[in-house]
């Protein structure tokens, strides 16, 4: 398994990527309450995932749930721009592992050619899903807390997305940039792998 | 009269609470229970004579300036009112409106009165009451705030009382009512108390705007402003009235004398740093405070408040409860029982931050304590004035240095007390967030057209001078987004309806209206008992992310361990061992005012001058004495700058006297253009008195301080260079999109309406930064970096004044006692609490023994 800076997943050997909590449609979302949050966070999330498909040659895509943010973040401008963006992926199997957003937001559109999963998908030694829990016999990979941790030095304090890899279960940081996140509380034996920039710092 | 509804089990509810508590409540008074007064006899007199009985009654003569303020408002005149706290500001201007309310008699809201406080103290409303009496007819008085019952603020809605009182904000929501042009329709007069609290800040501004658009609504309406002395009355009446008229000032020389005591350590030492005198004039404050004597003991700070309880109580056990603890942190149910306890004397003695500084009205209290140095004329004024509140009898002032050089300070207020030398208040230069917020509350108020919000806003003295692009920008903010076209296509706010701005979306409104009705604050955690949830107070977030559960800490006197951070919520335990730290709140540190700070420099001079015939100065006189044998003592003619090498490195110091705020633009900015002239690394350091740049390595600082490196040219792109505004710009961005409507507070019953849209200040930023760096709102974030935390007009002067010259340049064997607490607060930014004291120990024994040594 690689942790890549890009916040994803990869997994080479099973020509696989996964990502987290994506959260499309926030933007629009935020505008619809009358909160001018500008667009152009789904361009670097798009660039960015294309980025890392073409590089890794993976040819299947999860998403580990919460991929929408919410049901009237789903505009018709929204769904055309990802419709265009699949398109241009087609070799690509995109699986979706339903989040709580996901379930609230409804049925997603068709064009978008994803296979929806409620639950799970197990694969080798792993499952991957969108909350975190522990599974007897497997190692769960999953989103949903948007892990960041702390990190202060003198006087500078900074808070950077990160992957929580713990015993049982490992956290994918939320892949888009324009999310809230939570600080991760550390058990021993547990790893935290901090994103800043181009590299992924063991921390 | 109207009839009796059947009572809600939520109105049963607060009825039984109401009962419950000793206080009366906040909700409507004279309805449906009150038998119907009969009207007055017309043998009686006017109302005008009625209530004059009623003055004589109670013992009264009216002032000249109440007679004054009372036939103002006759002839048709706004105004602004001052006099001291306690000389009788309410009736001057409540009792002419409220005769000609009587005799005329119109339906609706007519007297509106508007205070800063957060929680309208009970007192103002009783003051207001107690004359409804003798006047017969049906009048009411009713109050709004963010407390206000969901009842009460739906009839509201609908109807209001004849006199209103009220807040800021919450008259924002009230415009925000499409029925607020025929609600304040029948508006006579408002009354803005303690307009001098308001007048430097934004809800300054935001209240100038709401009085902008209540003369739109009733054209007829009077403006009365309530304020202590300032520097600037003229200019904070105007901002009071607005540009269409003239202000009266009505005034009295009823400025009780102010006899100030200063307590006198016994042993000075030459090393003074911040707060090294505090357990011993601590004990010593003990020995002198009587609990026969109500006493108010202020401190500057929430944290110092903690510690000082804490001591006194230590070193009193025997006081009890006579001793209490008031800051805004604490639960409003604590305080308020304080509050009464003062009134009714059952609490003697109150360690308290500024939290007592308004409304509150306990009637004298004999003693007021300032620990630590007030930094400013006006506020010193406003506590000296707590003691004594009859006319004309002395306030009396304790003054308690926490470091020797805080005497010198002292000695300065000392003097311009007497010289009445206050500060003025400045407004906010046309604040872009307000007026974008004033914009959404006007379209659902009624609606707008351009042309005429435009003029309407101009009419408010903060935004004269608003140019029309500048309201376009806001506008634009508001219907569009921001200022790139397409980059928010779903943005709905306010839109346009042949002409006519409104809001049709009810979410929109709904949320607008959520956040106008509370006032911004740094995000505060609710600190809560583990057992039982009891709440006991606030603090600031930045403080307890840094806990970890089983911390301990001193809160409201109390011990508490930390058992588990939840969101907004720390649940904590009474802990038995000692409490290894206290929280800190950001706000707390004010800088040195430009009044104190020019009376210091005055008082410096006149030490150096061997001038030091006070008690305060004769006390610091070793520390002075010390000072003008390792160097000199600052005189007012030029600005002291010392250079000296240690092991730490090659140090400057430069003594401005101008407010750490200052200083902090003031050495970066420094820094920055020494580097241009060699390559150098500088650690920095700043207090209210001046800053230190330090080196490793040998610097020139004699030559290259010339009059050319205090240029006035380019300073704002240089401080920009210069200071991580970036970071600075953020914590003001925080302010700026609350007020601006960015960013939703999490108020526990609408957190689950606004979870979708919650997101973090700082984020926003971030993708602002990213995707719109030419936001307006930005812009004004880093505006306000410059303006308010640099006080750039302050900084630009002292600029001047260093660019003038001439420099009195000393180099001196190592750090004096004015450069030495810049020092220490240069070490005790790196280090924790322990090794500082250990540290600074270990400094001062080396040079103690230099010096006896060179002796």
């Amino acid at each position: 398994m690689e942790l890549l800076p890009e916040r994803a997943l990869a997994w080479p050997e099973a020509g696989l990527v996964a990502v987290a909590d994506p959260h499309w449609g926030k933007t629009e979302s935020f505008q619809r309450h009358g909160i001018p949050v500008p667009t152009g966070v789904l361009e670097d999330d798009l660039a960015r995932l294309s980025s890392v498909l073409l590089a890794t040659g993976a040819r299947r895509l999860l998403l580990l749930g919460d991929l929408v943010h919410s049901r009237e973040g789903l505009t018709p401008a929204l769904v055309r721009r990802l419709a265009d963006w699949r398109r241009t992926h087609a070799a690509v199997e995109m699986v979706l592992l339903r989040g709580n957003h996901d379930l609230a937001a409804g049925p997603l559109p068709p064009a978008w050619e994803l296979d929806v999963r409620e639950d799970a998908l197990d694969l080798g030694p792993f499952r991957f899903t969108h909350h975190p829990t522990p599974t007897p016999g497997r190692y769960v990979w999953a989103g949903h807390l948007h892990p960041q941790v702390r990190l202060s030095s003198r006087g500078e304090r900074l808070r950077l997305p990160c992957f929580h890899v713990g015993r049982e279960v490992g956290v994918l940081p939320a892949f888009s940039a324009f999310t809230g996140g939570l600080d991760v509380v550390r058990r021993p034996g547990e790893r935290v792998f901090a994103l800043a920039g181009p590299s992924v710092i063991e921390v | 009269m109207p009839a009796r509804r059947p009572r809600s089990l939520r109105a049963q509810l607060q009825a039984a609470r109401r009962a419950a508590r000793p206080a009366p409540s906040t909700g409507p008074r004279r309805r449906a229970p009150r038998p119907r007064r009969p009207p007055a006899p017309p043998s009686a007199g006017t109302p005008m004579q009625r209530l004059r009985g009623w003055f004589a009654s109670k013992g009264w003569t009216p002032f000249p300036f109440q007679e004054e303020a009372w036939a103002a408002y006759a002839r048709g005149d706004s105004g602004l009112i001052h006099v001291p706290t306690g000389a009788g500001k309410t009736h001057a201007a409540y009792i002419a409106p409220l005769a000609e309310v009587a005799e005329h008699g119109r339906e609706g809201l007519q007297i509106l009165y508007v205070t800063p406080l957060r929680a309208v103290s009970r007192d103002v409303e009783r003051a207001l009451v107690e004359p409804l009496d003798l006047l017969g007819g049906d009048l009411a008085v009713e109050s709004r705030t963010g407390d206000t019952a969901a009842a009460v603020r739906q009839r509201q809605r609908e109807s209001l009382p004849e006199v209103l009182i009220t807040t800021p904000e919450s008259l924002s929501v009230m415009l925000s009512n499409e029925r607020a042009p025929a609600l304040f329709s029948s508006l006579r007069a408002v009354i803005v108390d303690e307009w001098h609290e308001l007048l430097g800040t934004k809800r300054g501004t935001q209240t100038e705007l709401a009085l902008a658009r209540l003369r739109r609504f009733a054209p007829g309406v009077r403006t009365w402003a309530l304020s202590a002395t300032l520097a600037n009355l003229e200019e904070a009446a105007r901002h009071a009235v607005g540009t269409g008229a003239a202000p009266t000032l009505v005034g009295a020389d009823l400025e009780r004398p102010v006899e100030v005591e200063t307590l006198l350590p016994e042993a000075v030492d030459t090393f003074p740093w911040a707060g090294h005198l505090g357990y011993a004039m601590l004990s010593r404050v003990a020995a002198r405070l009587d609990p026969r004597e109500s006493t108010l003991v202020f401190t500057n700070t929430r944290a110092q408040a903690e510690r000082w309880f804490e001591g006194l109580r230590f070193a009193r056990p025997e006081w009890g409860p006579l001793l209490a603890l008031h800051h805004g942190s604490i639960d409003r149910d604590e305080r308020e029982r304080v509050e009464r306890g003062l009134k009714d004397g059952t609490v003697r003695l109150v360690v308290c931050t500024s939290s007592l500084d308004l409304g509150v009205d306990f009637g004298p209290v004999e003693r007021v304590v300032q620990v630590g140095s007030p930094k400013g004329i006006g506020r010193t004024l406003q506590r000296a004035g707590r003691s004594a509140h009859r006319p004309g009898a002395t306030s009396r002032l304790l003054f308690v240095p926490t470091h020797a050089l805080e005497l010198v300070e002292m000695a300065a207020a000392r003097e311009a007390l007497a010289l009445r030398e206050v500060e003025p208040r400045t407004p906010p230069p046309r604040p872009l967030d307000v007026l974008a917020q004033h914009l959404v509350t006007c379209a659902l108020g009624g609606g707008f057209t351009r042309e005429s919000l435009r003029d309407e806003v101009r009419t408010a003295a903060a935004y004269a001078r608003l140019t029309d692009a500048e309201f376009d920008q806001a506008l634009t903010l508001v219907t569009e987004g921001g200022p790139t076209l397409r980059a928010y296509p779903e943005f709905r706010r306010v839109v346009e309806h042949g002409g006519r701005f409104v809001v049709t979306d009810a979410r929109v409104a709904r949320l607008h209206r959520l956040n106008i009705g509370t006032i911004a604050s740094d995000a505060a955690v609710e600190l809560r008992y583990w057992r039982g949830g009891a709440r006991l107070g606030s603090v600031e977030e930045s403080y307890v992310s840094r806990l970890r559960p089983g911390d301990t800490f001193l809160f409201a006197g109390r011990t508490l361990e930390l058992a588990r951070l939840q969101g907004l919520t720390a649940y904590v335990r009474p802990a038995r061992a000692k409490a290894t730290s206290t929280p800190r709140w950001a706000g707390g540190r004010l800088p040195l005012s430009t009044s104190l700070a020019t009376a210091m420099r005055r008082t410096l001079e006149q030490a150096r001058q061997g001038d030091v015939t006070s008690d305060e100065l004769a006390a610091a006189w070793p520390v002075l004495e010390a000072q003008a044998r390792l160097s000199r003592i600052p005189g007012q003619e030029a600005v002291l700058a010392e250079t000296c090498q240690t092991r730490d490195g090659h140090h400057l110091f430069l003594y401005p006297f101008e407010g750490r705020g200052v200083h902090e633009g003031l050495a970066a900015l420094l820094a920055l253009r020494l580097t241009r002239l060699q390559k150098a690394t500088f650690a920095l350091s700043v207090n209210d008195y001046g800053l230190e740049l330090l080196t490793p390595t040998p610097f020139p600082f004699e030559e290259a301080l010339r009059p050319a490196l205090f240029t006035r040219e380019h300073l704002a792109e240089d401080v920009d260079e210069s200071v991580n505004v970036g970071e600075l710009a953020k914590r003001r961005f925080r302010d700026i999109a609350r007020v601006a409507g960015l960013v939703l507070p999490g108020l526990p019953g609408a957190r689950k309406s606004t979870r979708q849209v919650q997101a973090s200040a700082s984020l926003l930023h971030d993708v602002f930064q990213r995707y719109e760096p030419h936001h307006p709102l930005l812009a004004q974030a880093r505006r306000e970096v410059l303006e308010q935390h640099f006080e750039e007009a302050r900084l630009v002067r002292a600029l001047e004044r260093l660019e003038q010259g001439p420099l009195e340049f000393v180099h001196a064997r190592r750090p004096t006692p004015l450069g030495f607490p810049l020092v220490v607060e240069r070490i005790s930014a790196s280090l924790s609490n322990e090794s500082l004291l250990e540290r600074v120990e270990r400094l001062k024994e080396r040079w103690t023994r230099d010096d006896a040594r060179s002796a």
